[in-house]
This record gives structure tokens, C-alpha cells and sequence, in this order.
């Protein structure tokens, strides 16, 4: 037999040449079957698309850098929690971007509403701080958040635009506003991100 | 010659291709759900599992046997991970459904010679000139219980070991061992008692 102790040597008393079974087993001819048994295999799994079953297995290393990277990151944000980020310039004023209209101060912090004036005094302090700070940020996250700013600025001049032919809009107005305050928020992150070193 | 006398028996040696002949890609194309791929590898496989099949069910049931085994490895291909080549995974996999097909049939008495059962002749055969052992051979392991039959079979033929057959079949490697010795000494008697009727 063609594939005969494929699967290791025999734990028998092996069959002894002379042995009537011996030749027997190895004169044991193969046969073919007498119809085509494809035509049946095929028609049963038609009905069974073959199904992404797999089972993922992780070896030790990748299960080890898993646990790794999982206690890193429980450990990175345990950290963060009890160690907020400082204000970015403790010299100067956090300005703090909110929708009314009111102009109110809490000790160092100065609320914007989005009037033109205090918008563009907010926006102009946020980018000064972010000019000097940008330093301490890589690179690509710098240029990720330029690229964000032109967008914002460039849906807010379009609001503007469109509202000086329609100024009651009030899609356009709440676009604006929301233009606005995104772009606020994007600056507050950035000087932040900032002033914590870029961590 | 049997070849001869029946066109669907062919030598051996055209039966059973290397599976090194079967491209990985097929099985791999199957894995995904492509049925030519799937066809192919069937068709390079189809003559090993068939007489597998033969051998321990018996020329009535390896047909449909065949056919089950293949349905199945359709089923079960995800589950291939390549830690075996794929001919011995589709080997143990074609074992494991035959076994179960038999598994259902009769108490364990029924399957495998009891420690009383006639034994025709115990001292080994000499060896003789005579062409057609092969197909007295199948006609004498038609005469084993299904259990022997198997033991016989995936230990004499197919080269497993005692261990791995009790844990197929589900009994100890002790039963494999004296099961085997049974069977040896019954498919002897019959062989010897077809020889001598030949020669007489």
C-alpha cells in the first residue's frame, strides 16, 4: 500500500513477510467508484456556502504584546485622570468659547461669545499661544490641525458671504455660530494639546 | 487478472497522485467558497478517501461514505489551519465520519470479535503464488464485525497506532491490541481455507 504507515511506524508485532495477510494487504488493489460522485457532493453544498468560521488564534507573543499594550494604555489614562493637563499660559487669560452674548469673567478666565470683536480677540489669543507652543507638537499633528482651521475658516467666510445677502437667515446665522465655535474648540485643543508638551 | 475482469479496479500506483500534485492554492481558493477549486481538490483526493472508504465500510457504503466525507470537508474547511498537510487532515477527517457512520450500529459486542468467537486457524499462512488475495481478502474482511474490521484496517493498512485508534473508536488501546490480534488470526483462517480450496 501506497500510503501505508503514513502516520508512524506500527506499535504491533509487524506482519512477518510469509505471512499469507501480509501479502494479501499489500495485493489489496484500489478501486474507483462506479458513477461520477461529484454530481451529489456538488448539489449538497450549494446549500452551504463555505462560512467565515475561522477561528482567529493569537500566538503567545501577540496575546503578550496584547496584554502589554492593554496595561499601557489602563495605565496612560489612570495617569492622565489623576494628572490634568496645566492651563497653557499661566500668564495669560484661558479663553473659553460659549454662545451667549455675555462677556463674564471667573478670576483668570475669559468667556467668548461670537460677536465678531469677541470672537476675533479669542481666536487671535488661542492662535498666539498655539503660534508659540506649536513647537512642542509633532509635526503631522500640526498639520492636521491647520488643514481643519482653513476648512473652518473657509466654511465661516462662506456663511458670512451668503449672510450679507440674507442676514435674518437663521440656518445661516446657526451655521455661523457653529463655524465659530468649532474653530474655538479646535484652537482651545490644539493650545492645550500644547501646553501638555504634545503627550 | 482482476484489472481485467473489472474495469473499475486500476493499479494503484494511477490511484493516488501525491498530494504534493494538488495545488495549495485550490484549497486555499476553497477555503473561500470557490466549488471548482473545491472540485479539484476533490477530484485529487476523491481515489484515497474512496478506498478508505471501501476498506473499512465495505464496497456498499463507500460511495455514499465518499460523498459525506467531502460534504463534510466542505463544512469544516475554515476550521483547515495548515498545521498538517491537507491529504492527512482530509484522511483523519474521512476516518472520523466512517466511524461515526458504524458508531450507531449494534452494542460494542456486535462490533468487535468476542474473546470466544471461532478462530479458523491461529499459526500464519505461508506465503502463496496465488493472484487473487487481494479479492479474497475482501471477501474475508467482509466476514469482520464493523469494529474489527476498523481496528484492522487503520492499523494494518492505514499505519495508525493502538493509541490513536482507541481514541477514534472510543476504546481502550488495549481492546485496539487484542481486537487486531482477533482479526489477524480470523482474515488467516479465511485466506488459508480460500488458498487450499484453490489448490485442492
Amino acid at each position: 500500500m501506497s500510503e501505508q504507515r503514513r502516520f508512524g511506524e506500527s506499535d504491533h508485532e509487524p506482519l512477518q513477510q510469509d505471512d499469507v495477510l501480509k501479502q494479501a494487504i499489500s495485493e489489496w488493489r484500489d478501486e474507483l467508484p462506479t458513477r461520477d460522485l461529484w454530481a451529489g457532493i456538488s448539489t449538497r453544498i450549494e446549500s452551504q456556502p463555505v462560512t467565515a468560521s475561522r477561528r482567529v488564534v493569537f500566538t503567545l507573543p501577540q496575546l503578550a504584546l496584547a496584554a502589554t499594550l492593554l496595561i499601557a494604555v489602563a495605565s496612560g489614562l489612570t495617569w492622565m485622570i489623576a494628572h490634568p493637563p496645566a492651563a497653557p499660559n499661566n500668564n495669560g487669560p484661558v479663553i473659553q468659547a460659549y454662545g451667549a452674548p455675555e462677556e463674564e469673567t471667573q478670576g483668570k478666565i475669559v468667556q467668548a461669545n461670537f460677536a465678531d470683536a469677541q470672537f476675533n480677540a479669542a481666536v487671535t489669543d488661542l492662535e498666539t499661544i498655539l503660534r508659540e507652543e506649536r513647537g512642542r507638537l509633532d509635526p503631522r499633528t500640526v498639520l492636521i490641525i491647520e488643514r481643519n482651521l482653513k476648512a473652518i475658516d473657509a466654511a465661516i467666510n462662506e456663511a458670512r458671504m451668503a449672510l450679507n445677502d440674507d442676514p435674518a437667515n437663521p440656518y445661516l446665522n446657526s451655521h455661523l455660530a457653529d463655524a465659530r465655535r468649532r474653530k474655538l474648540d479646535l484652537l482651545r485643543t490644539a493650545t492645550t494639546l500644547a501646553s501638555a508638551g504634545g503627550d | 487478472m482482476g484489472v481485467l475482469r473489472n474495469p473499475q479496479i486500476v493499479p494503484t500506483l494511477h490511484l493516488f497522485p501525491s498530494s504534493k500534485l494538488v495545488p495549495v492554492d485550490d484549497v486555499v481558493l476553497a477555503t473561500q467558497g470557490d466549488t471548482a477549486a473545491f472540485e479539484r481538490v476533490y477530484r485529487a483526493h476523491m481515489p484515497r478517501i474512496f478506498n478508505l472508504a471501501r476498506r473499512m465500510a465495505g464496497p456498499d457504503a463507500a460511495e455514499e461514505l465518499t460523498q459525506d466525507v467531502f460534504v463534510r470537508a466542505w463544512q469544516k474547511l475554515a476550521l483547515f489551519r495548515g498545521e498538517s498537510s491537507f491529504a492527512t487532515w482530509l484522511h483523519r477527517l474521512a476516518v472520523n465520519v466512517i466511524i461515526e457512520r458504524f458508531r450507531t450500529l449494534g452494542t460494542a459486542r456486535e462490533r468487535f470479535l468476542a474473546d470466544s468467537e471461532a478462530v479458523l486457524d491461529v499459526a500464519p499462512a505461508v506465503r502463496t503464488k496465488h493472484m487473487d488475495l487481494s479479492m479474497d481478502l475482501q471477501a474475508a474482511i467482509e466476514q469482520l464485525p464493523h469494529g474489527a474490521r476498523q481496528v484492522f484496517v487503520l492499523h494494518d493498512v492505514e499505519g495508525y497506532k493502538h493509541e490513536e485508534i482507541g481514541d477514534m473508536l472510543g476504546v481502550s488501546p488495549g481492546t485496539s491490541k487484542s481486537q487486531l490480534h482477533r482479526a489477524r488470526q480470523t482474515l488467516r483462517g479465511l485466506l488459508n481455507k480460500k488458498v487450499a480450496a484453490r489448490e485442492s
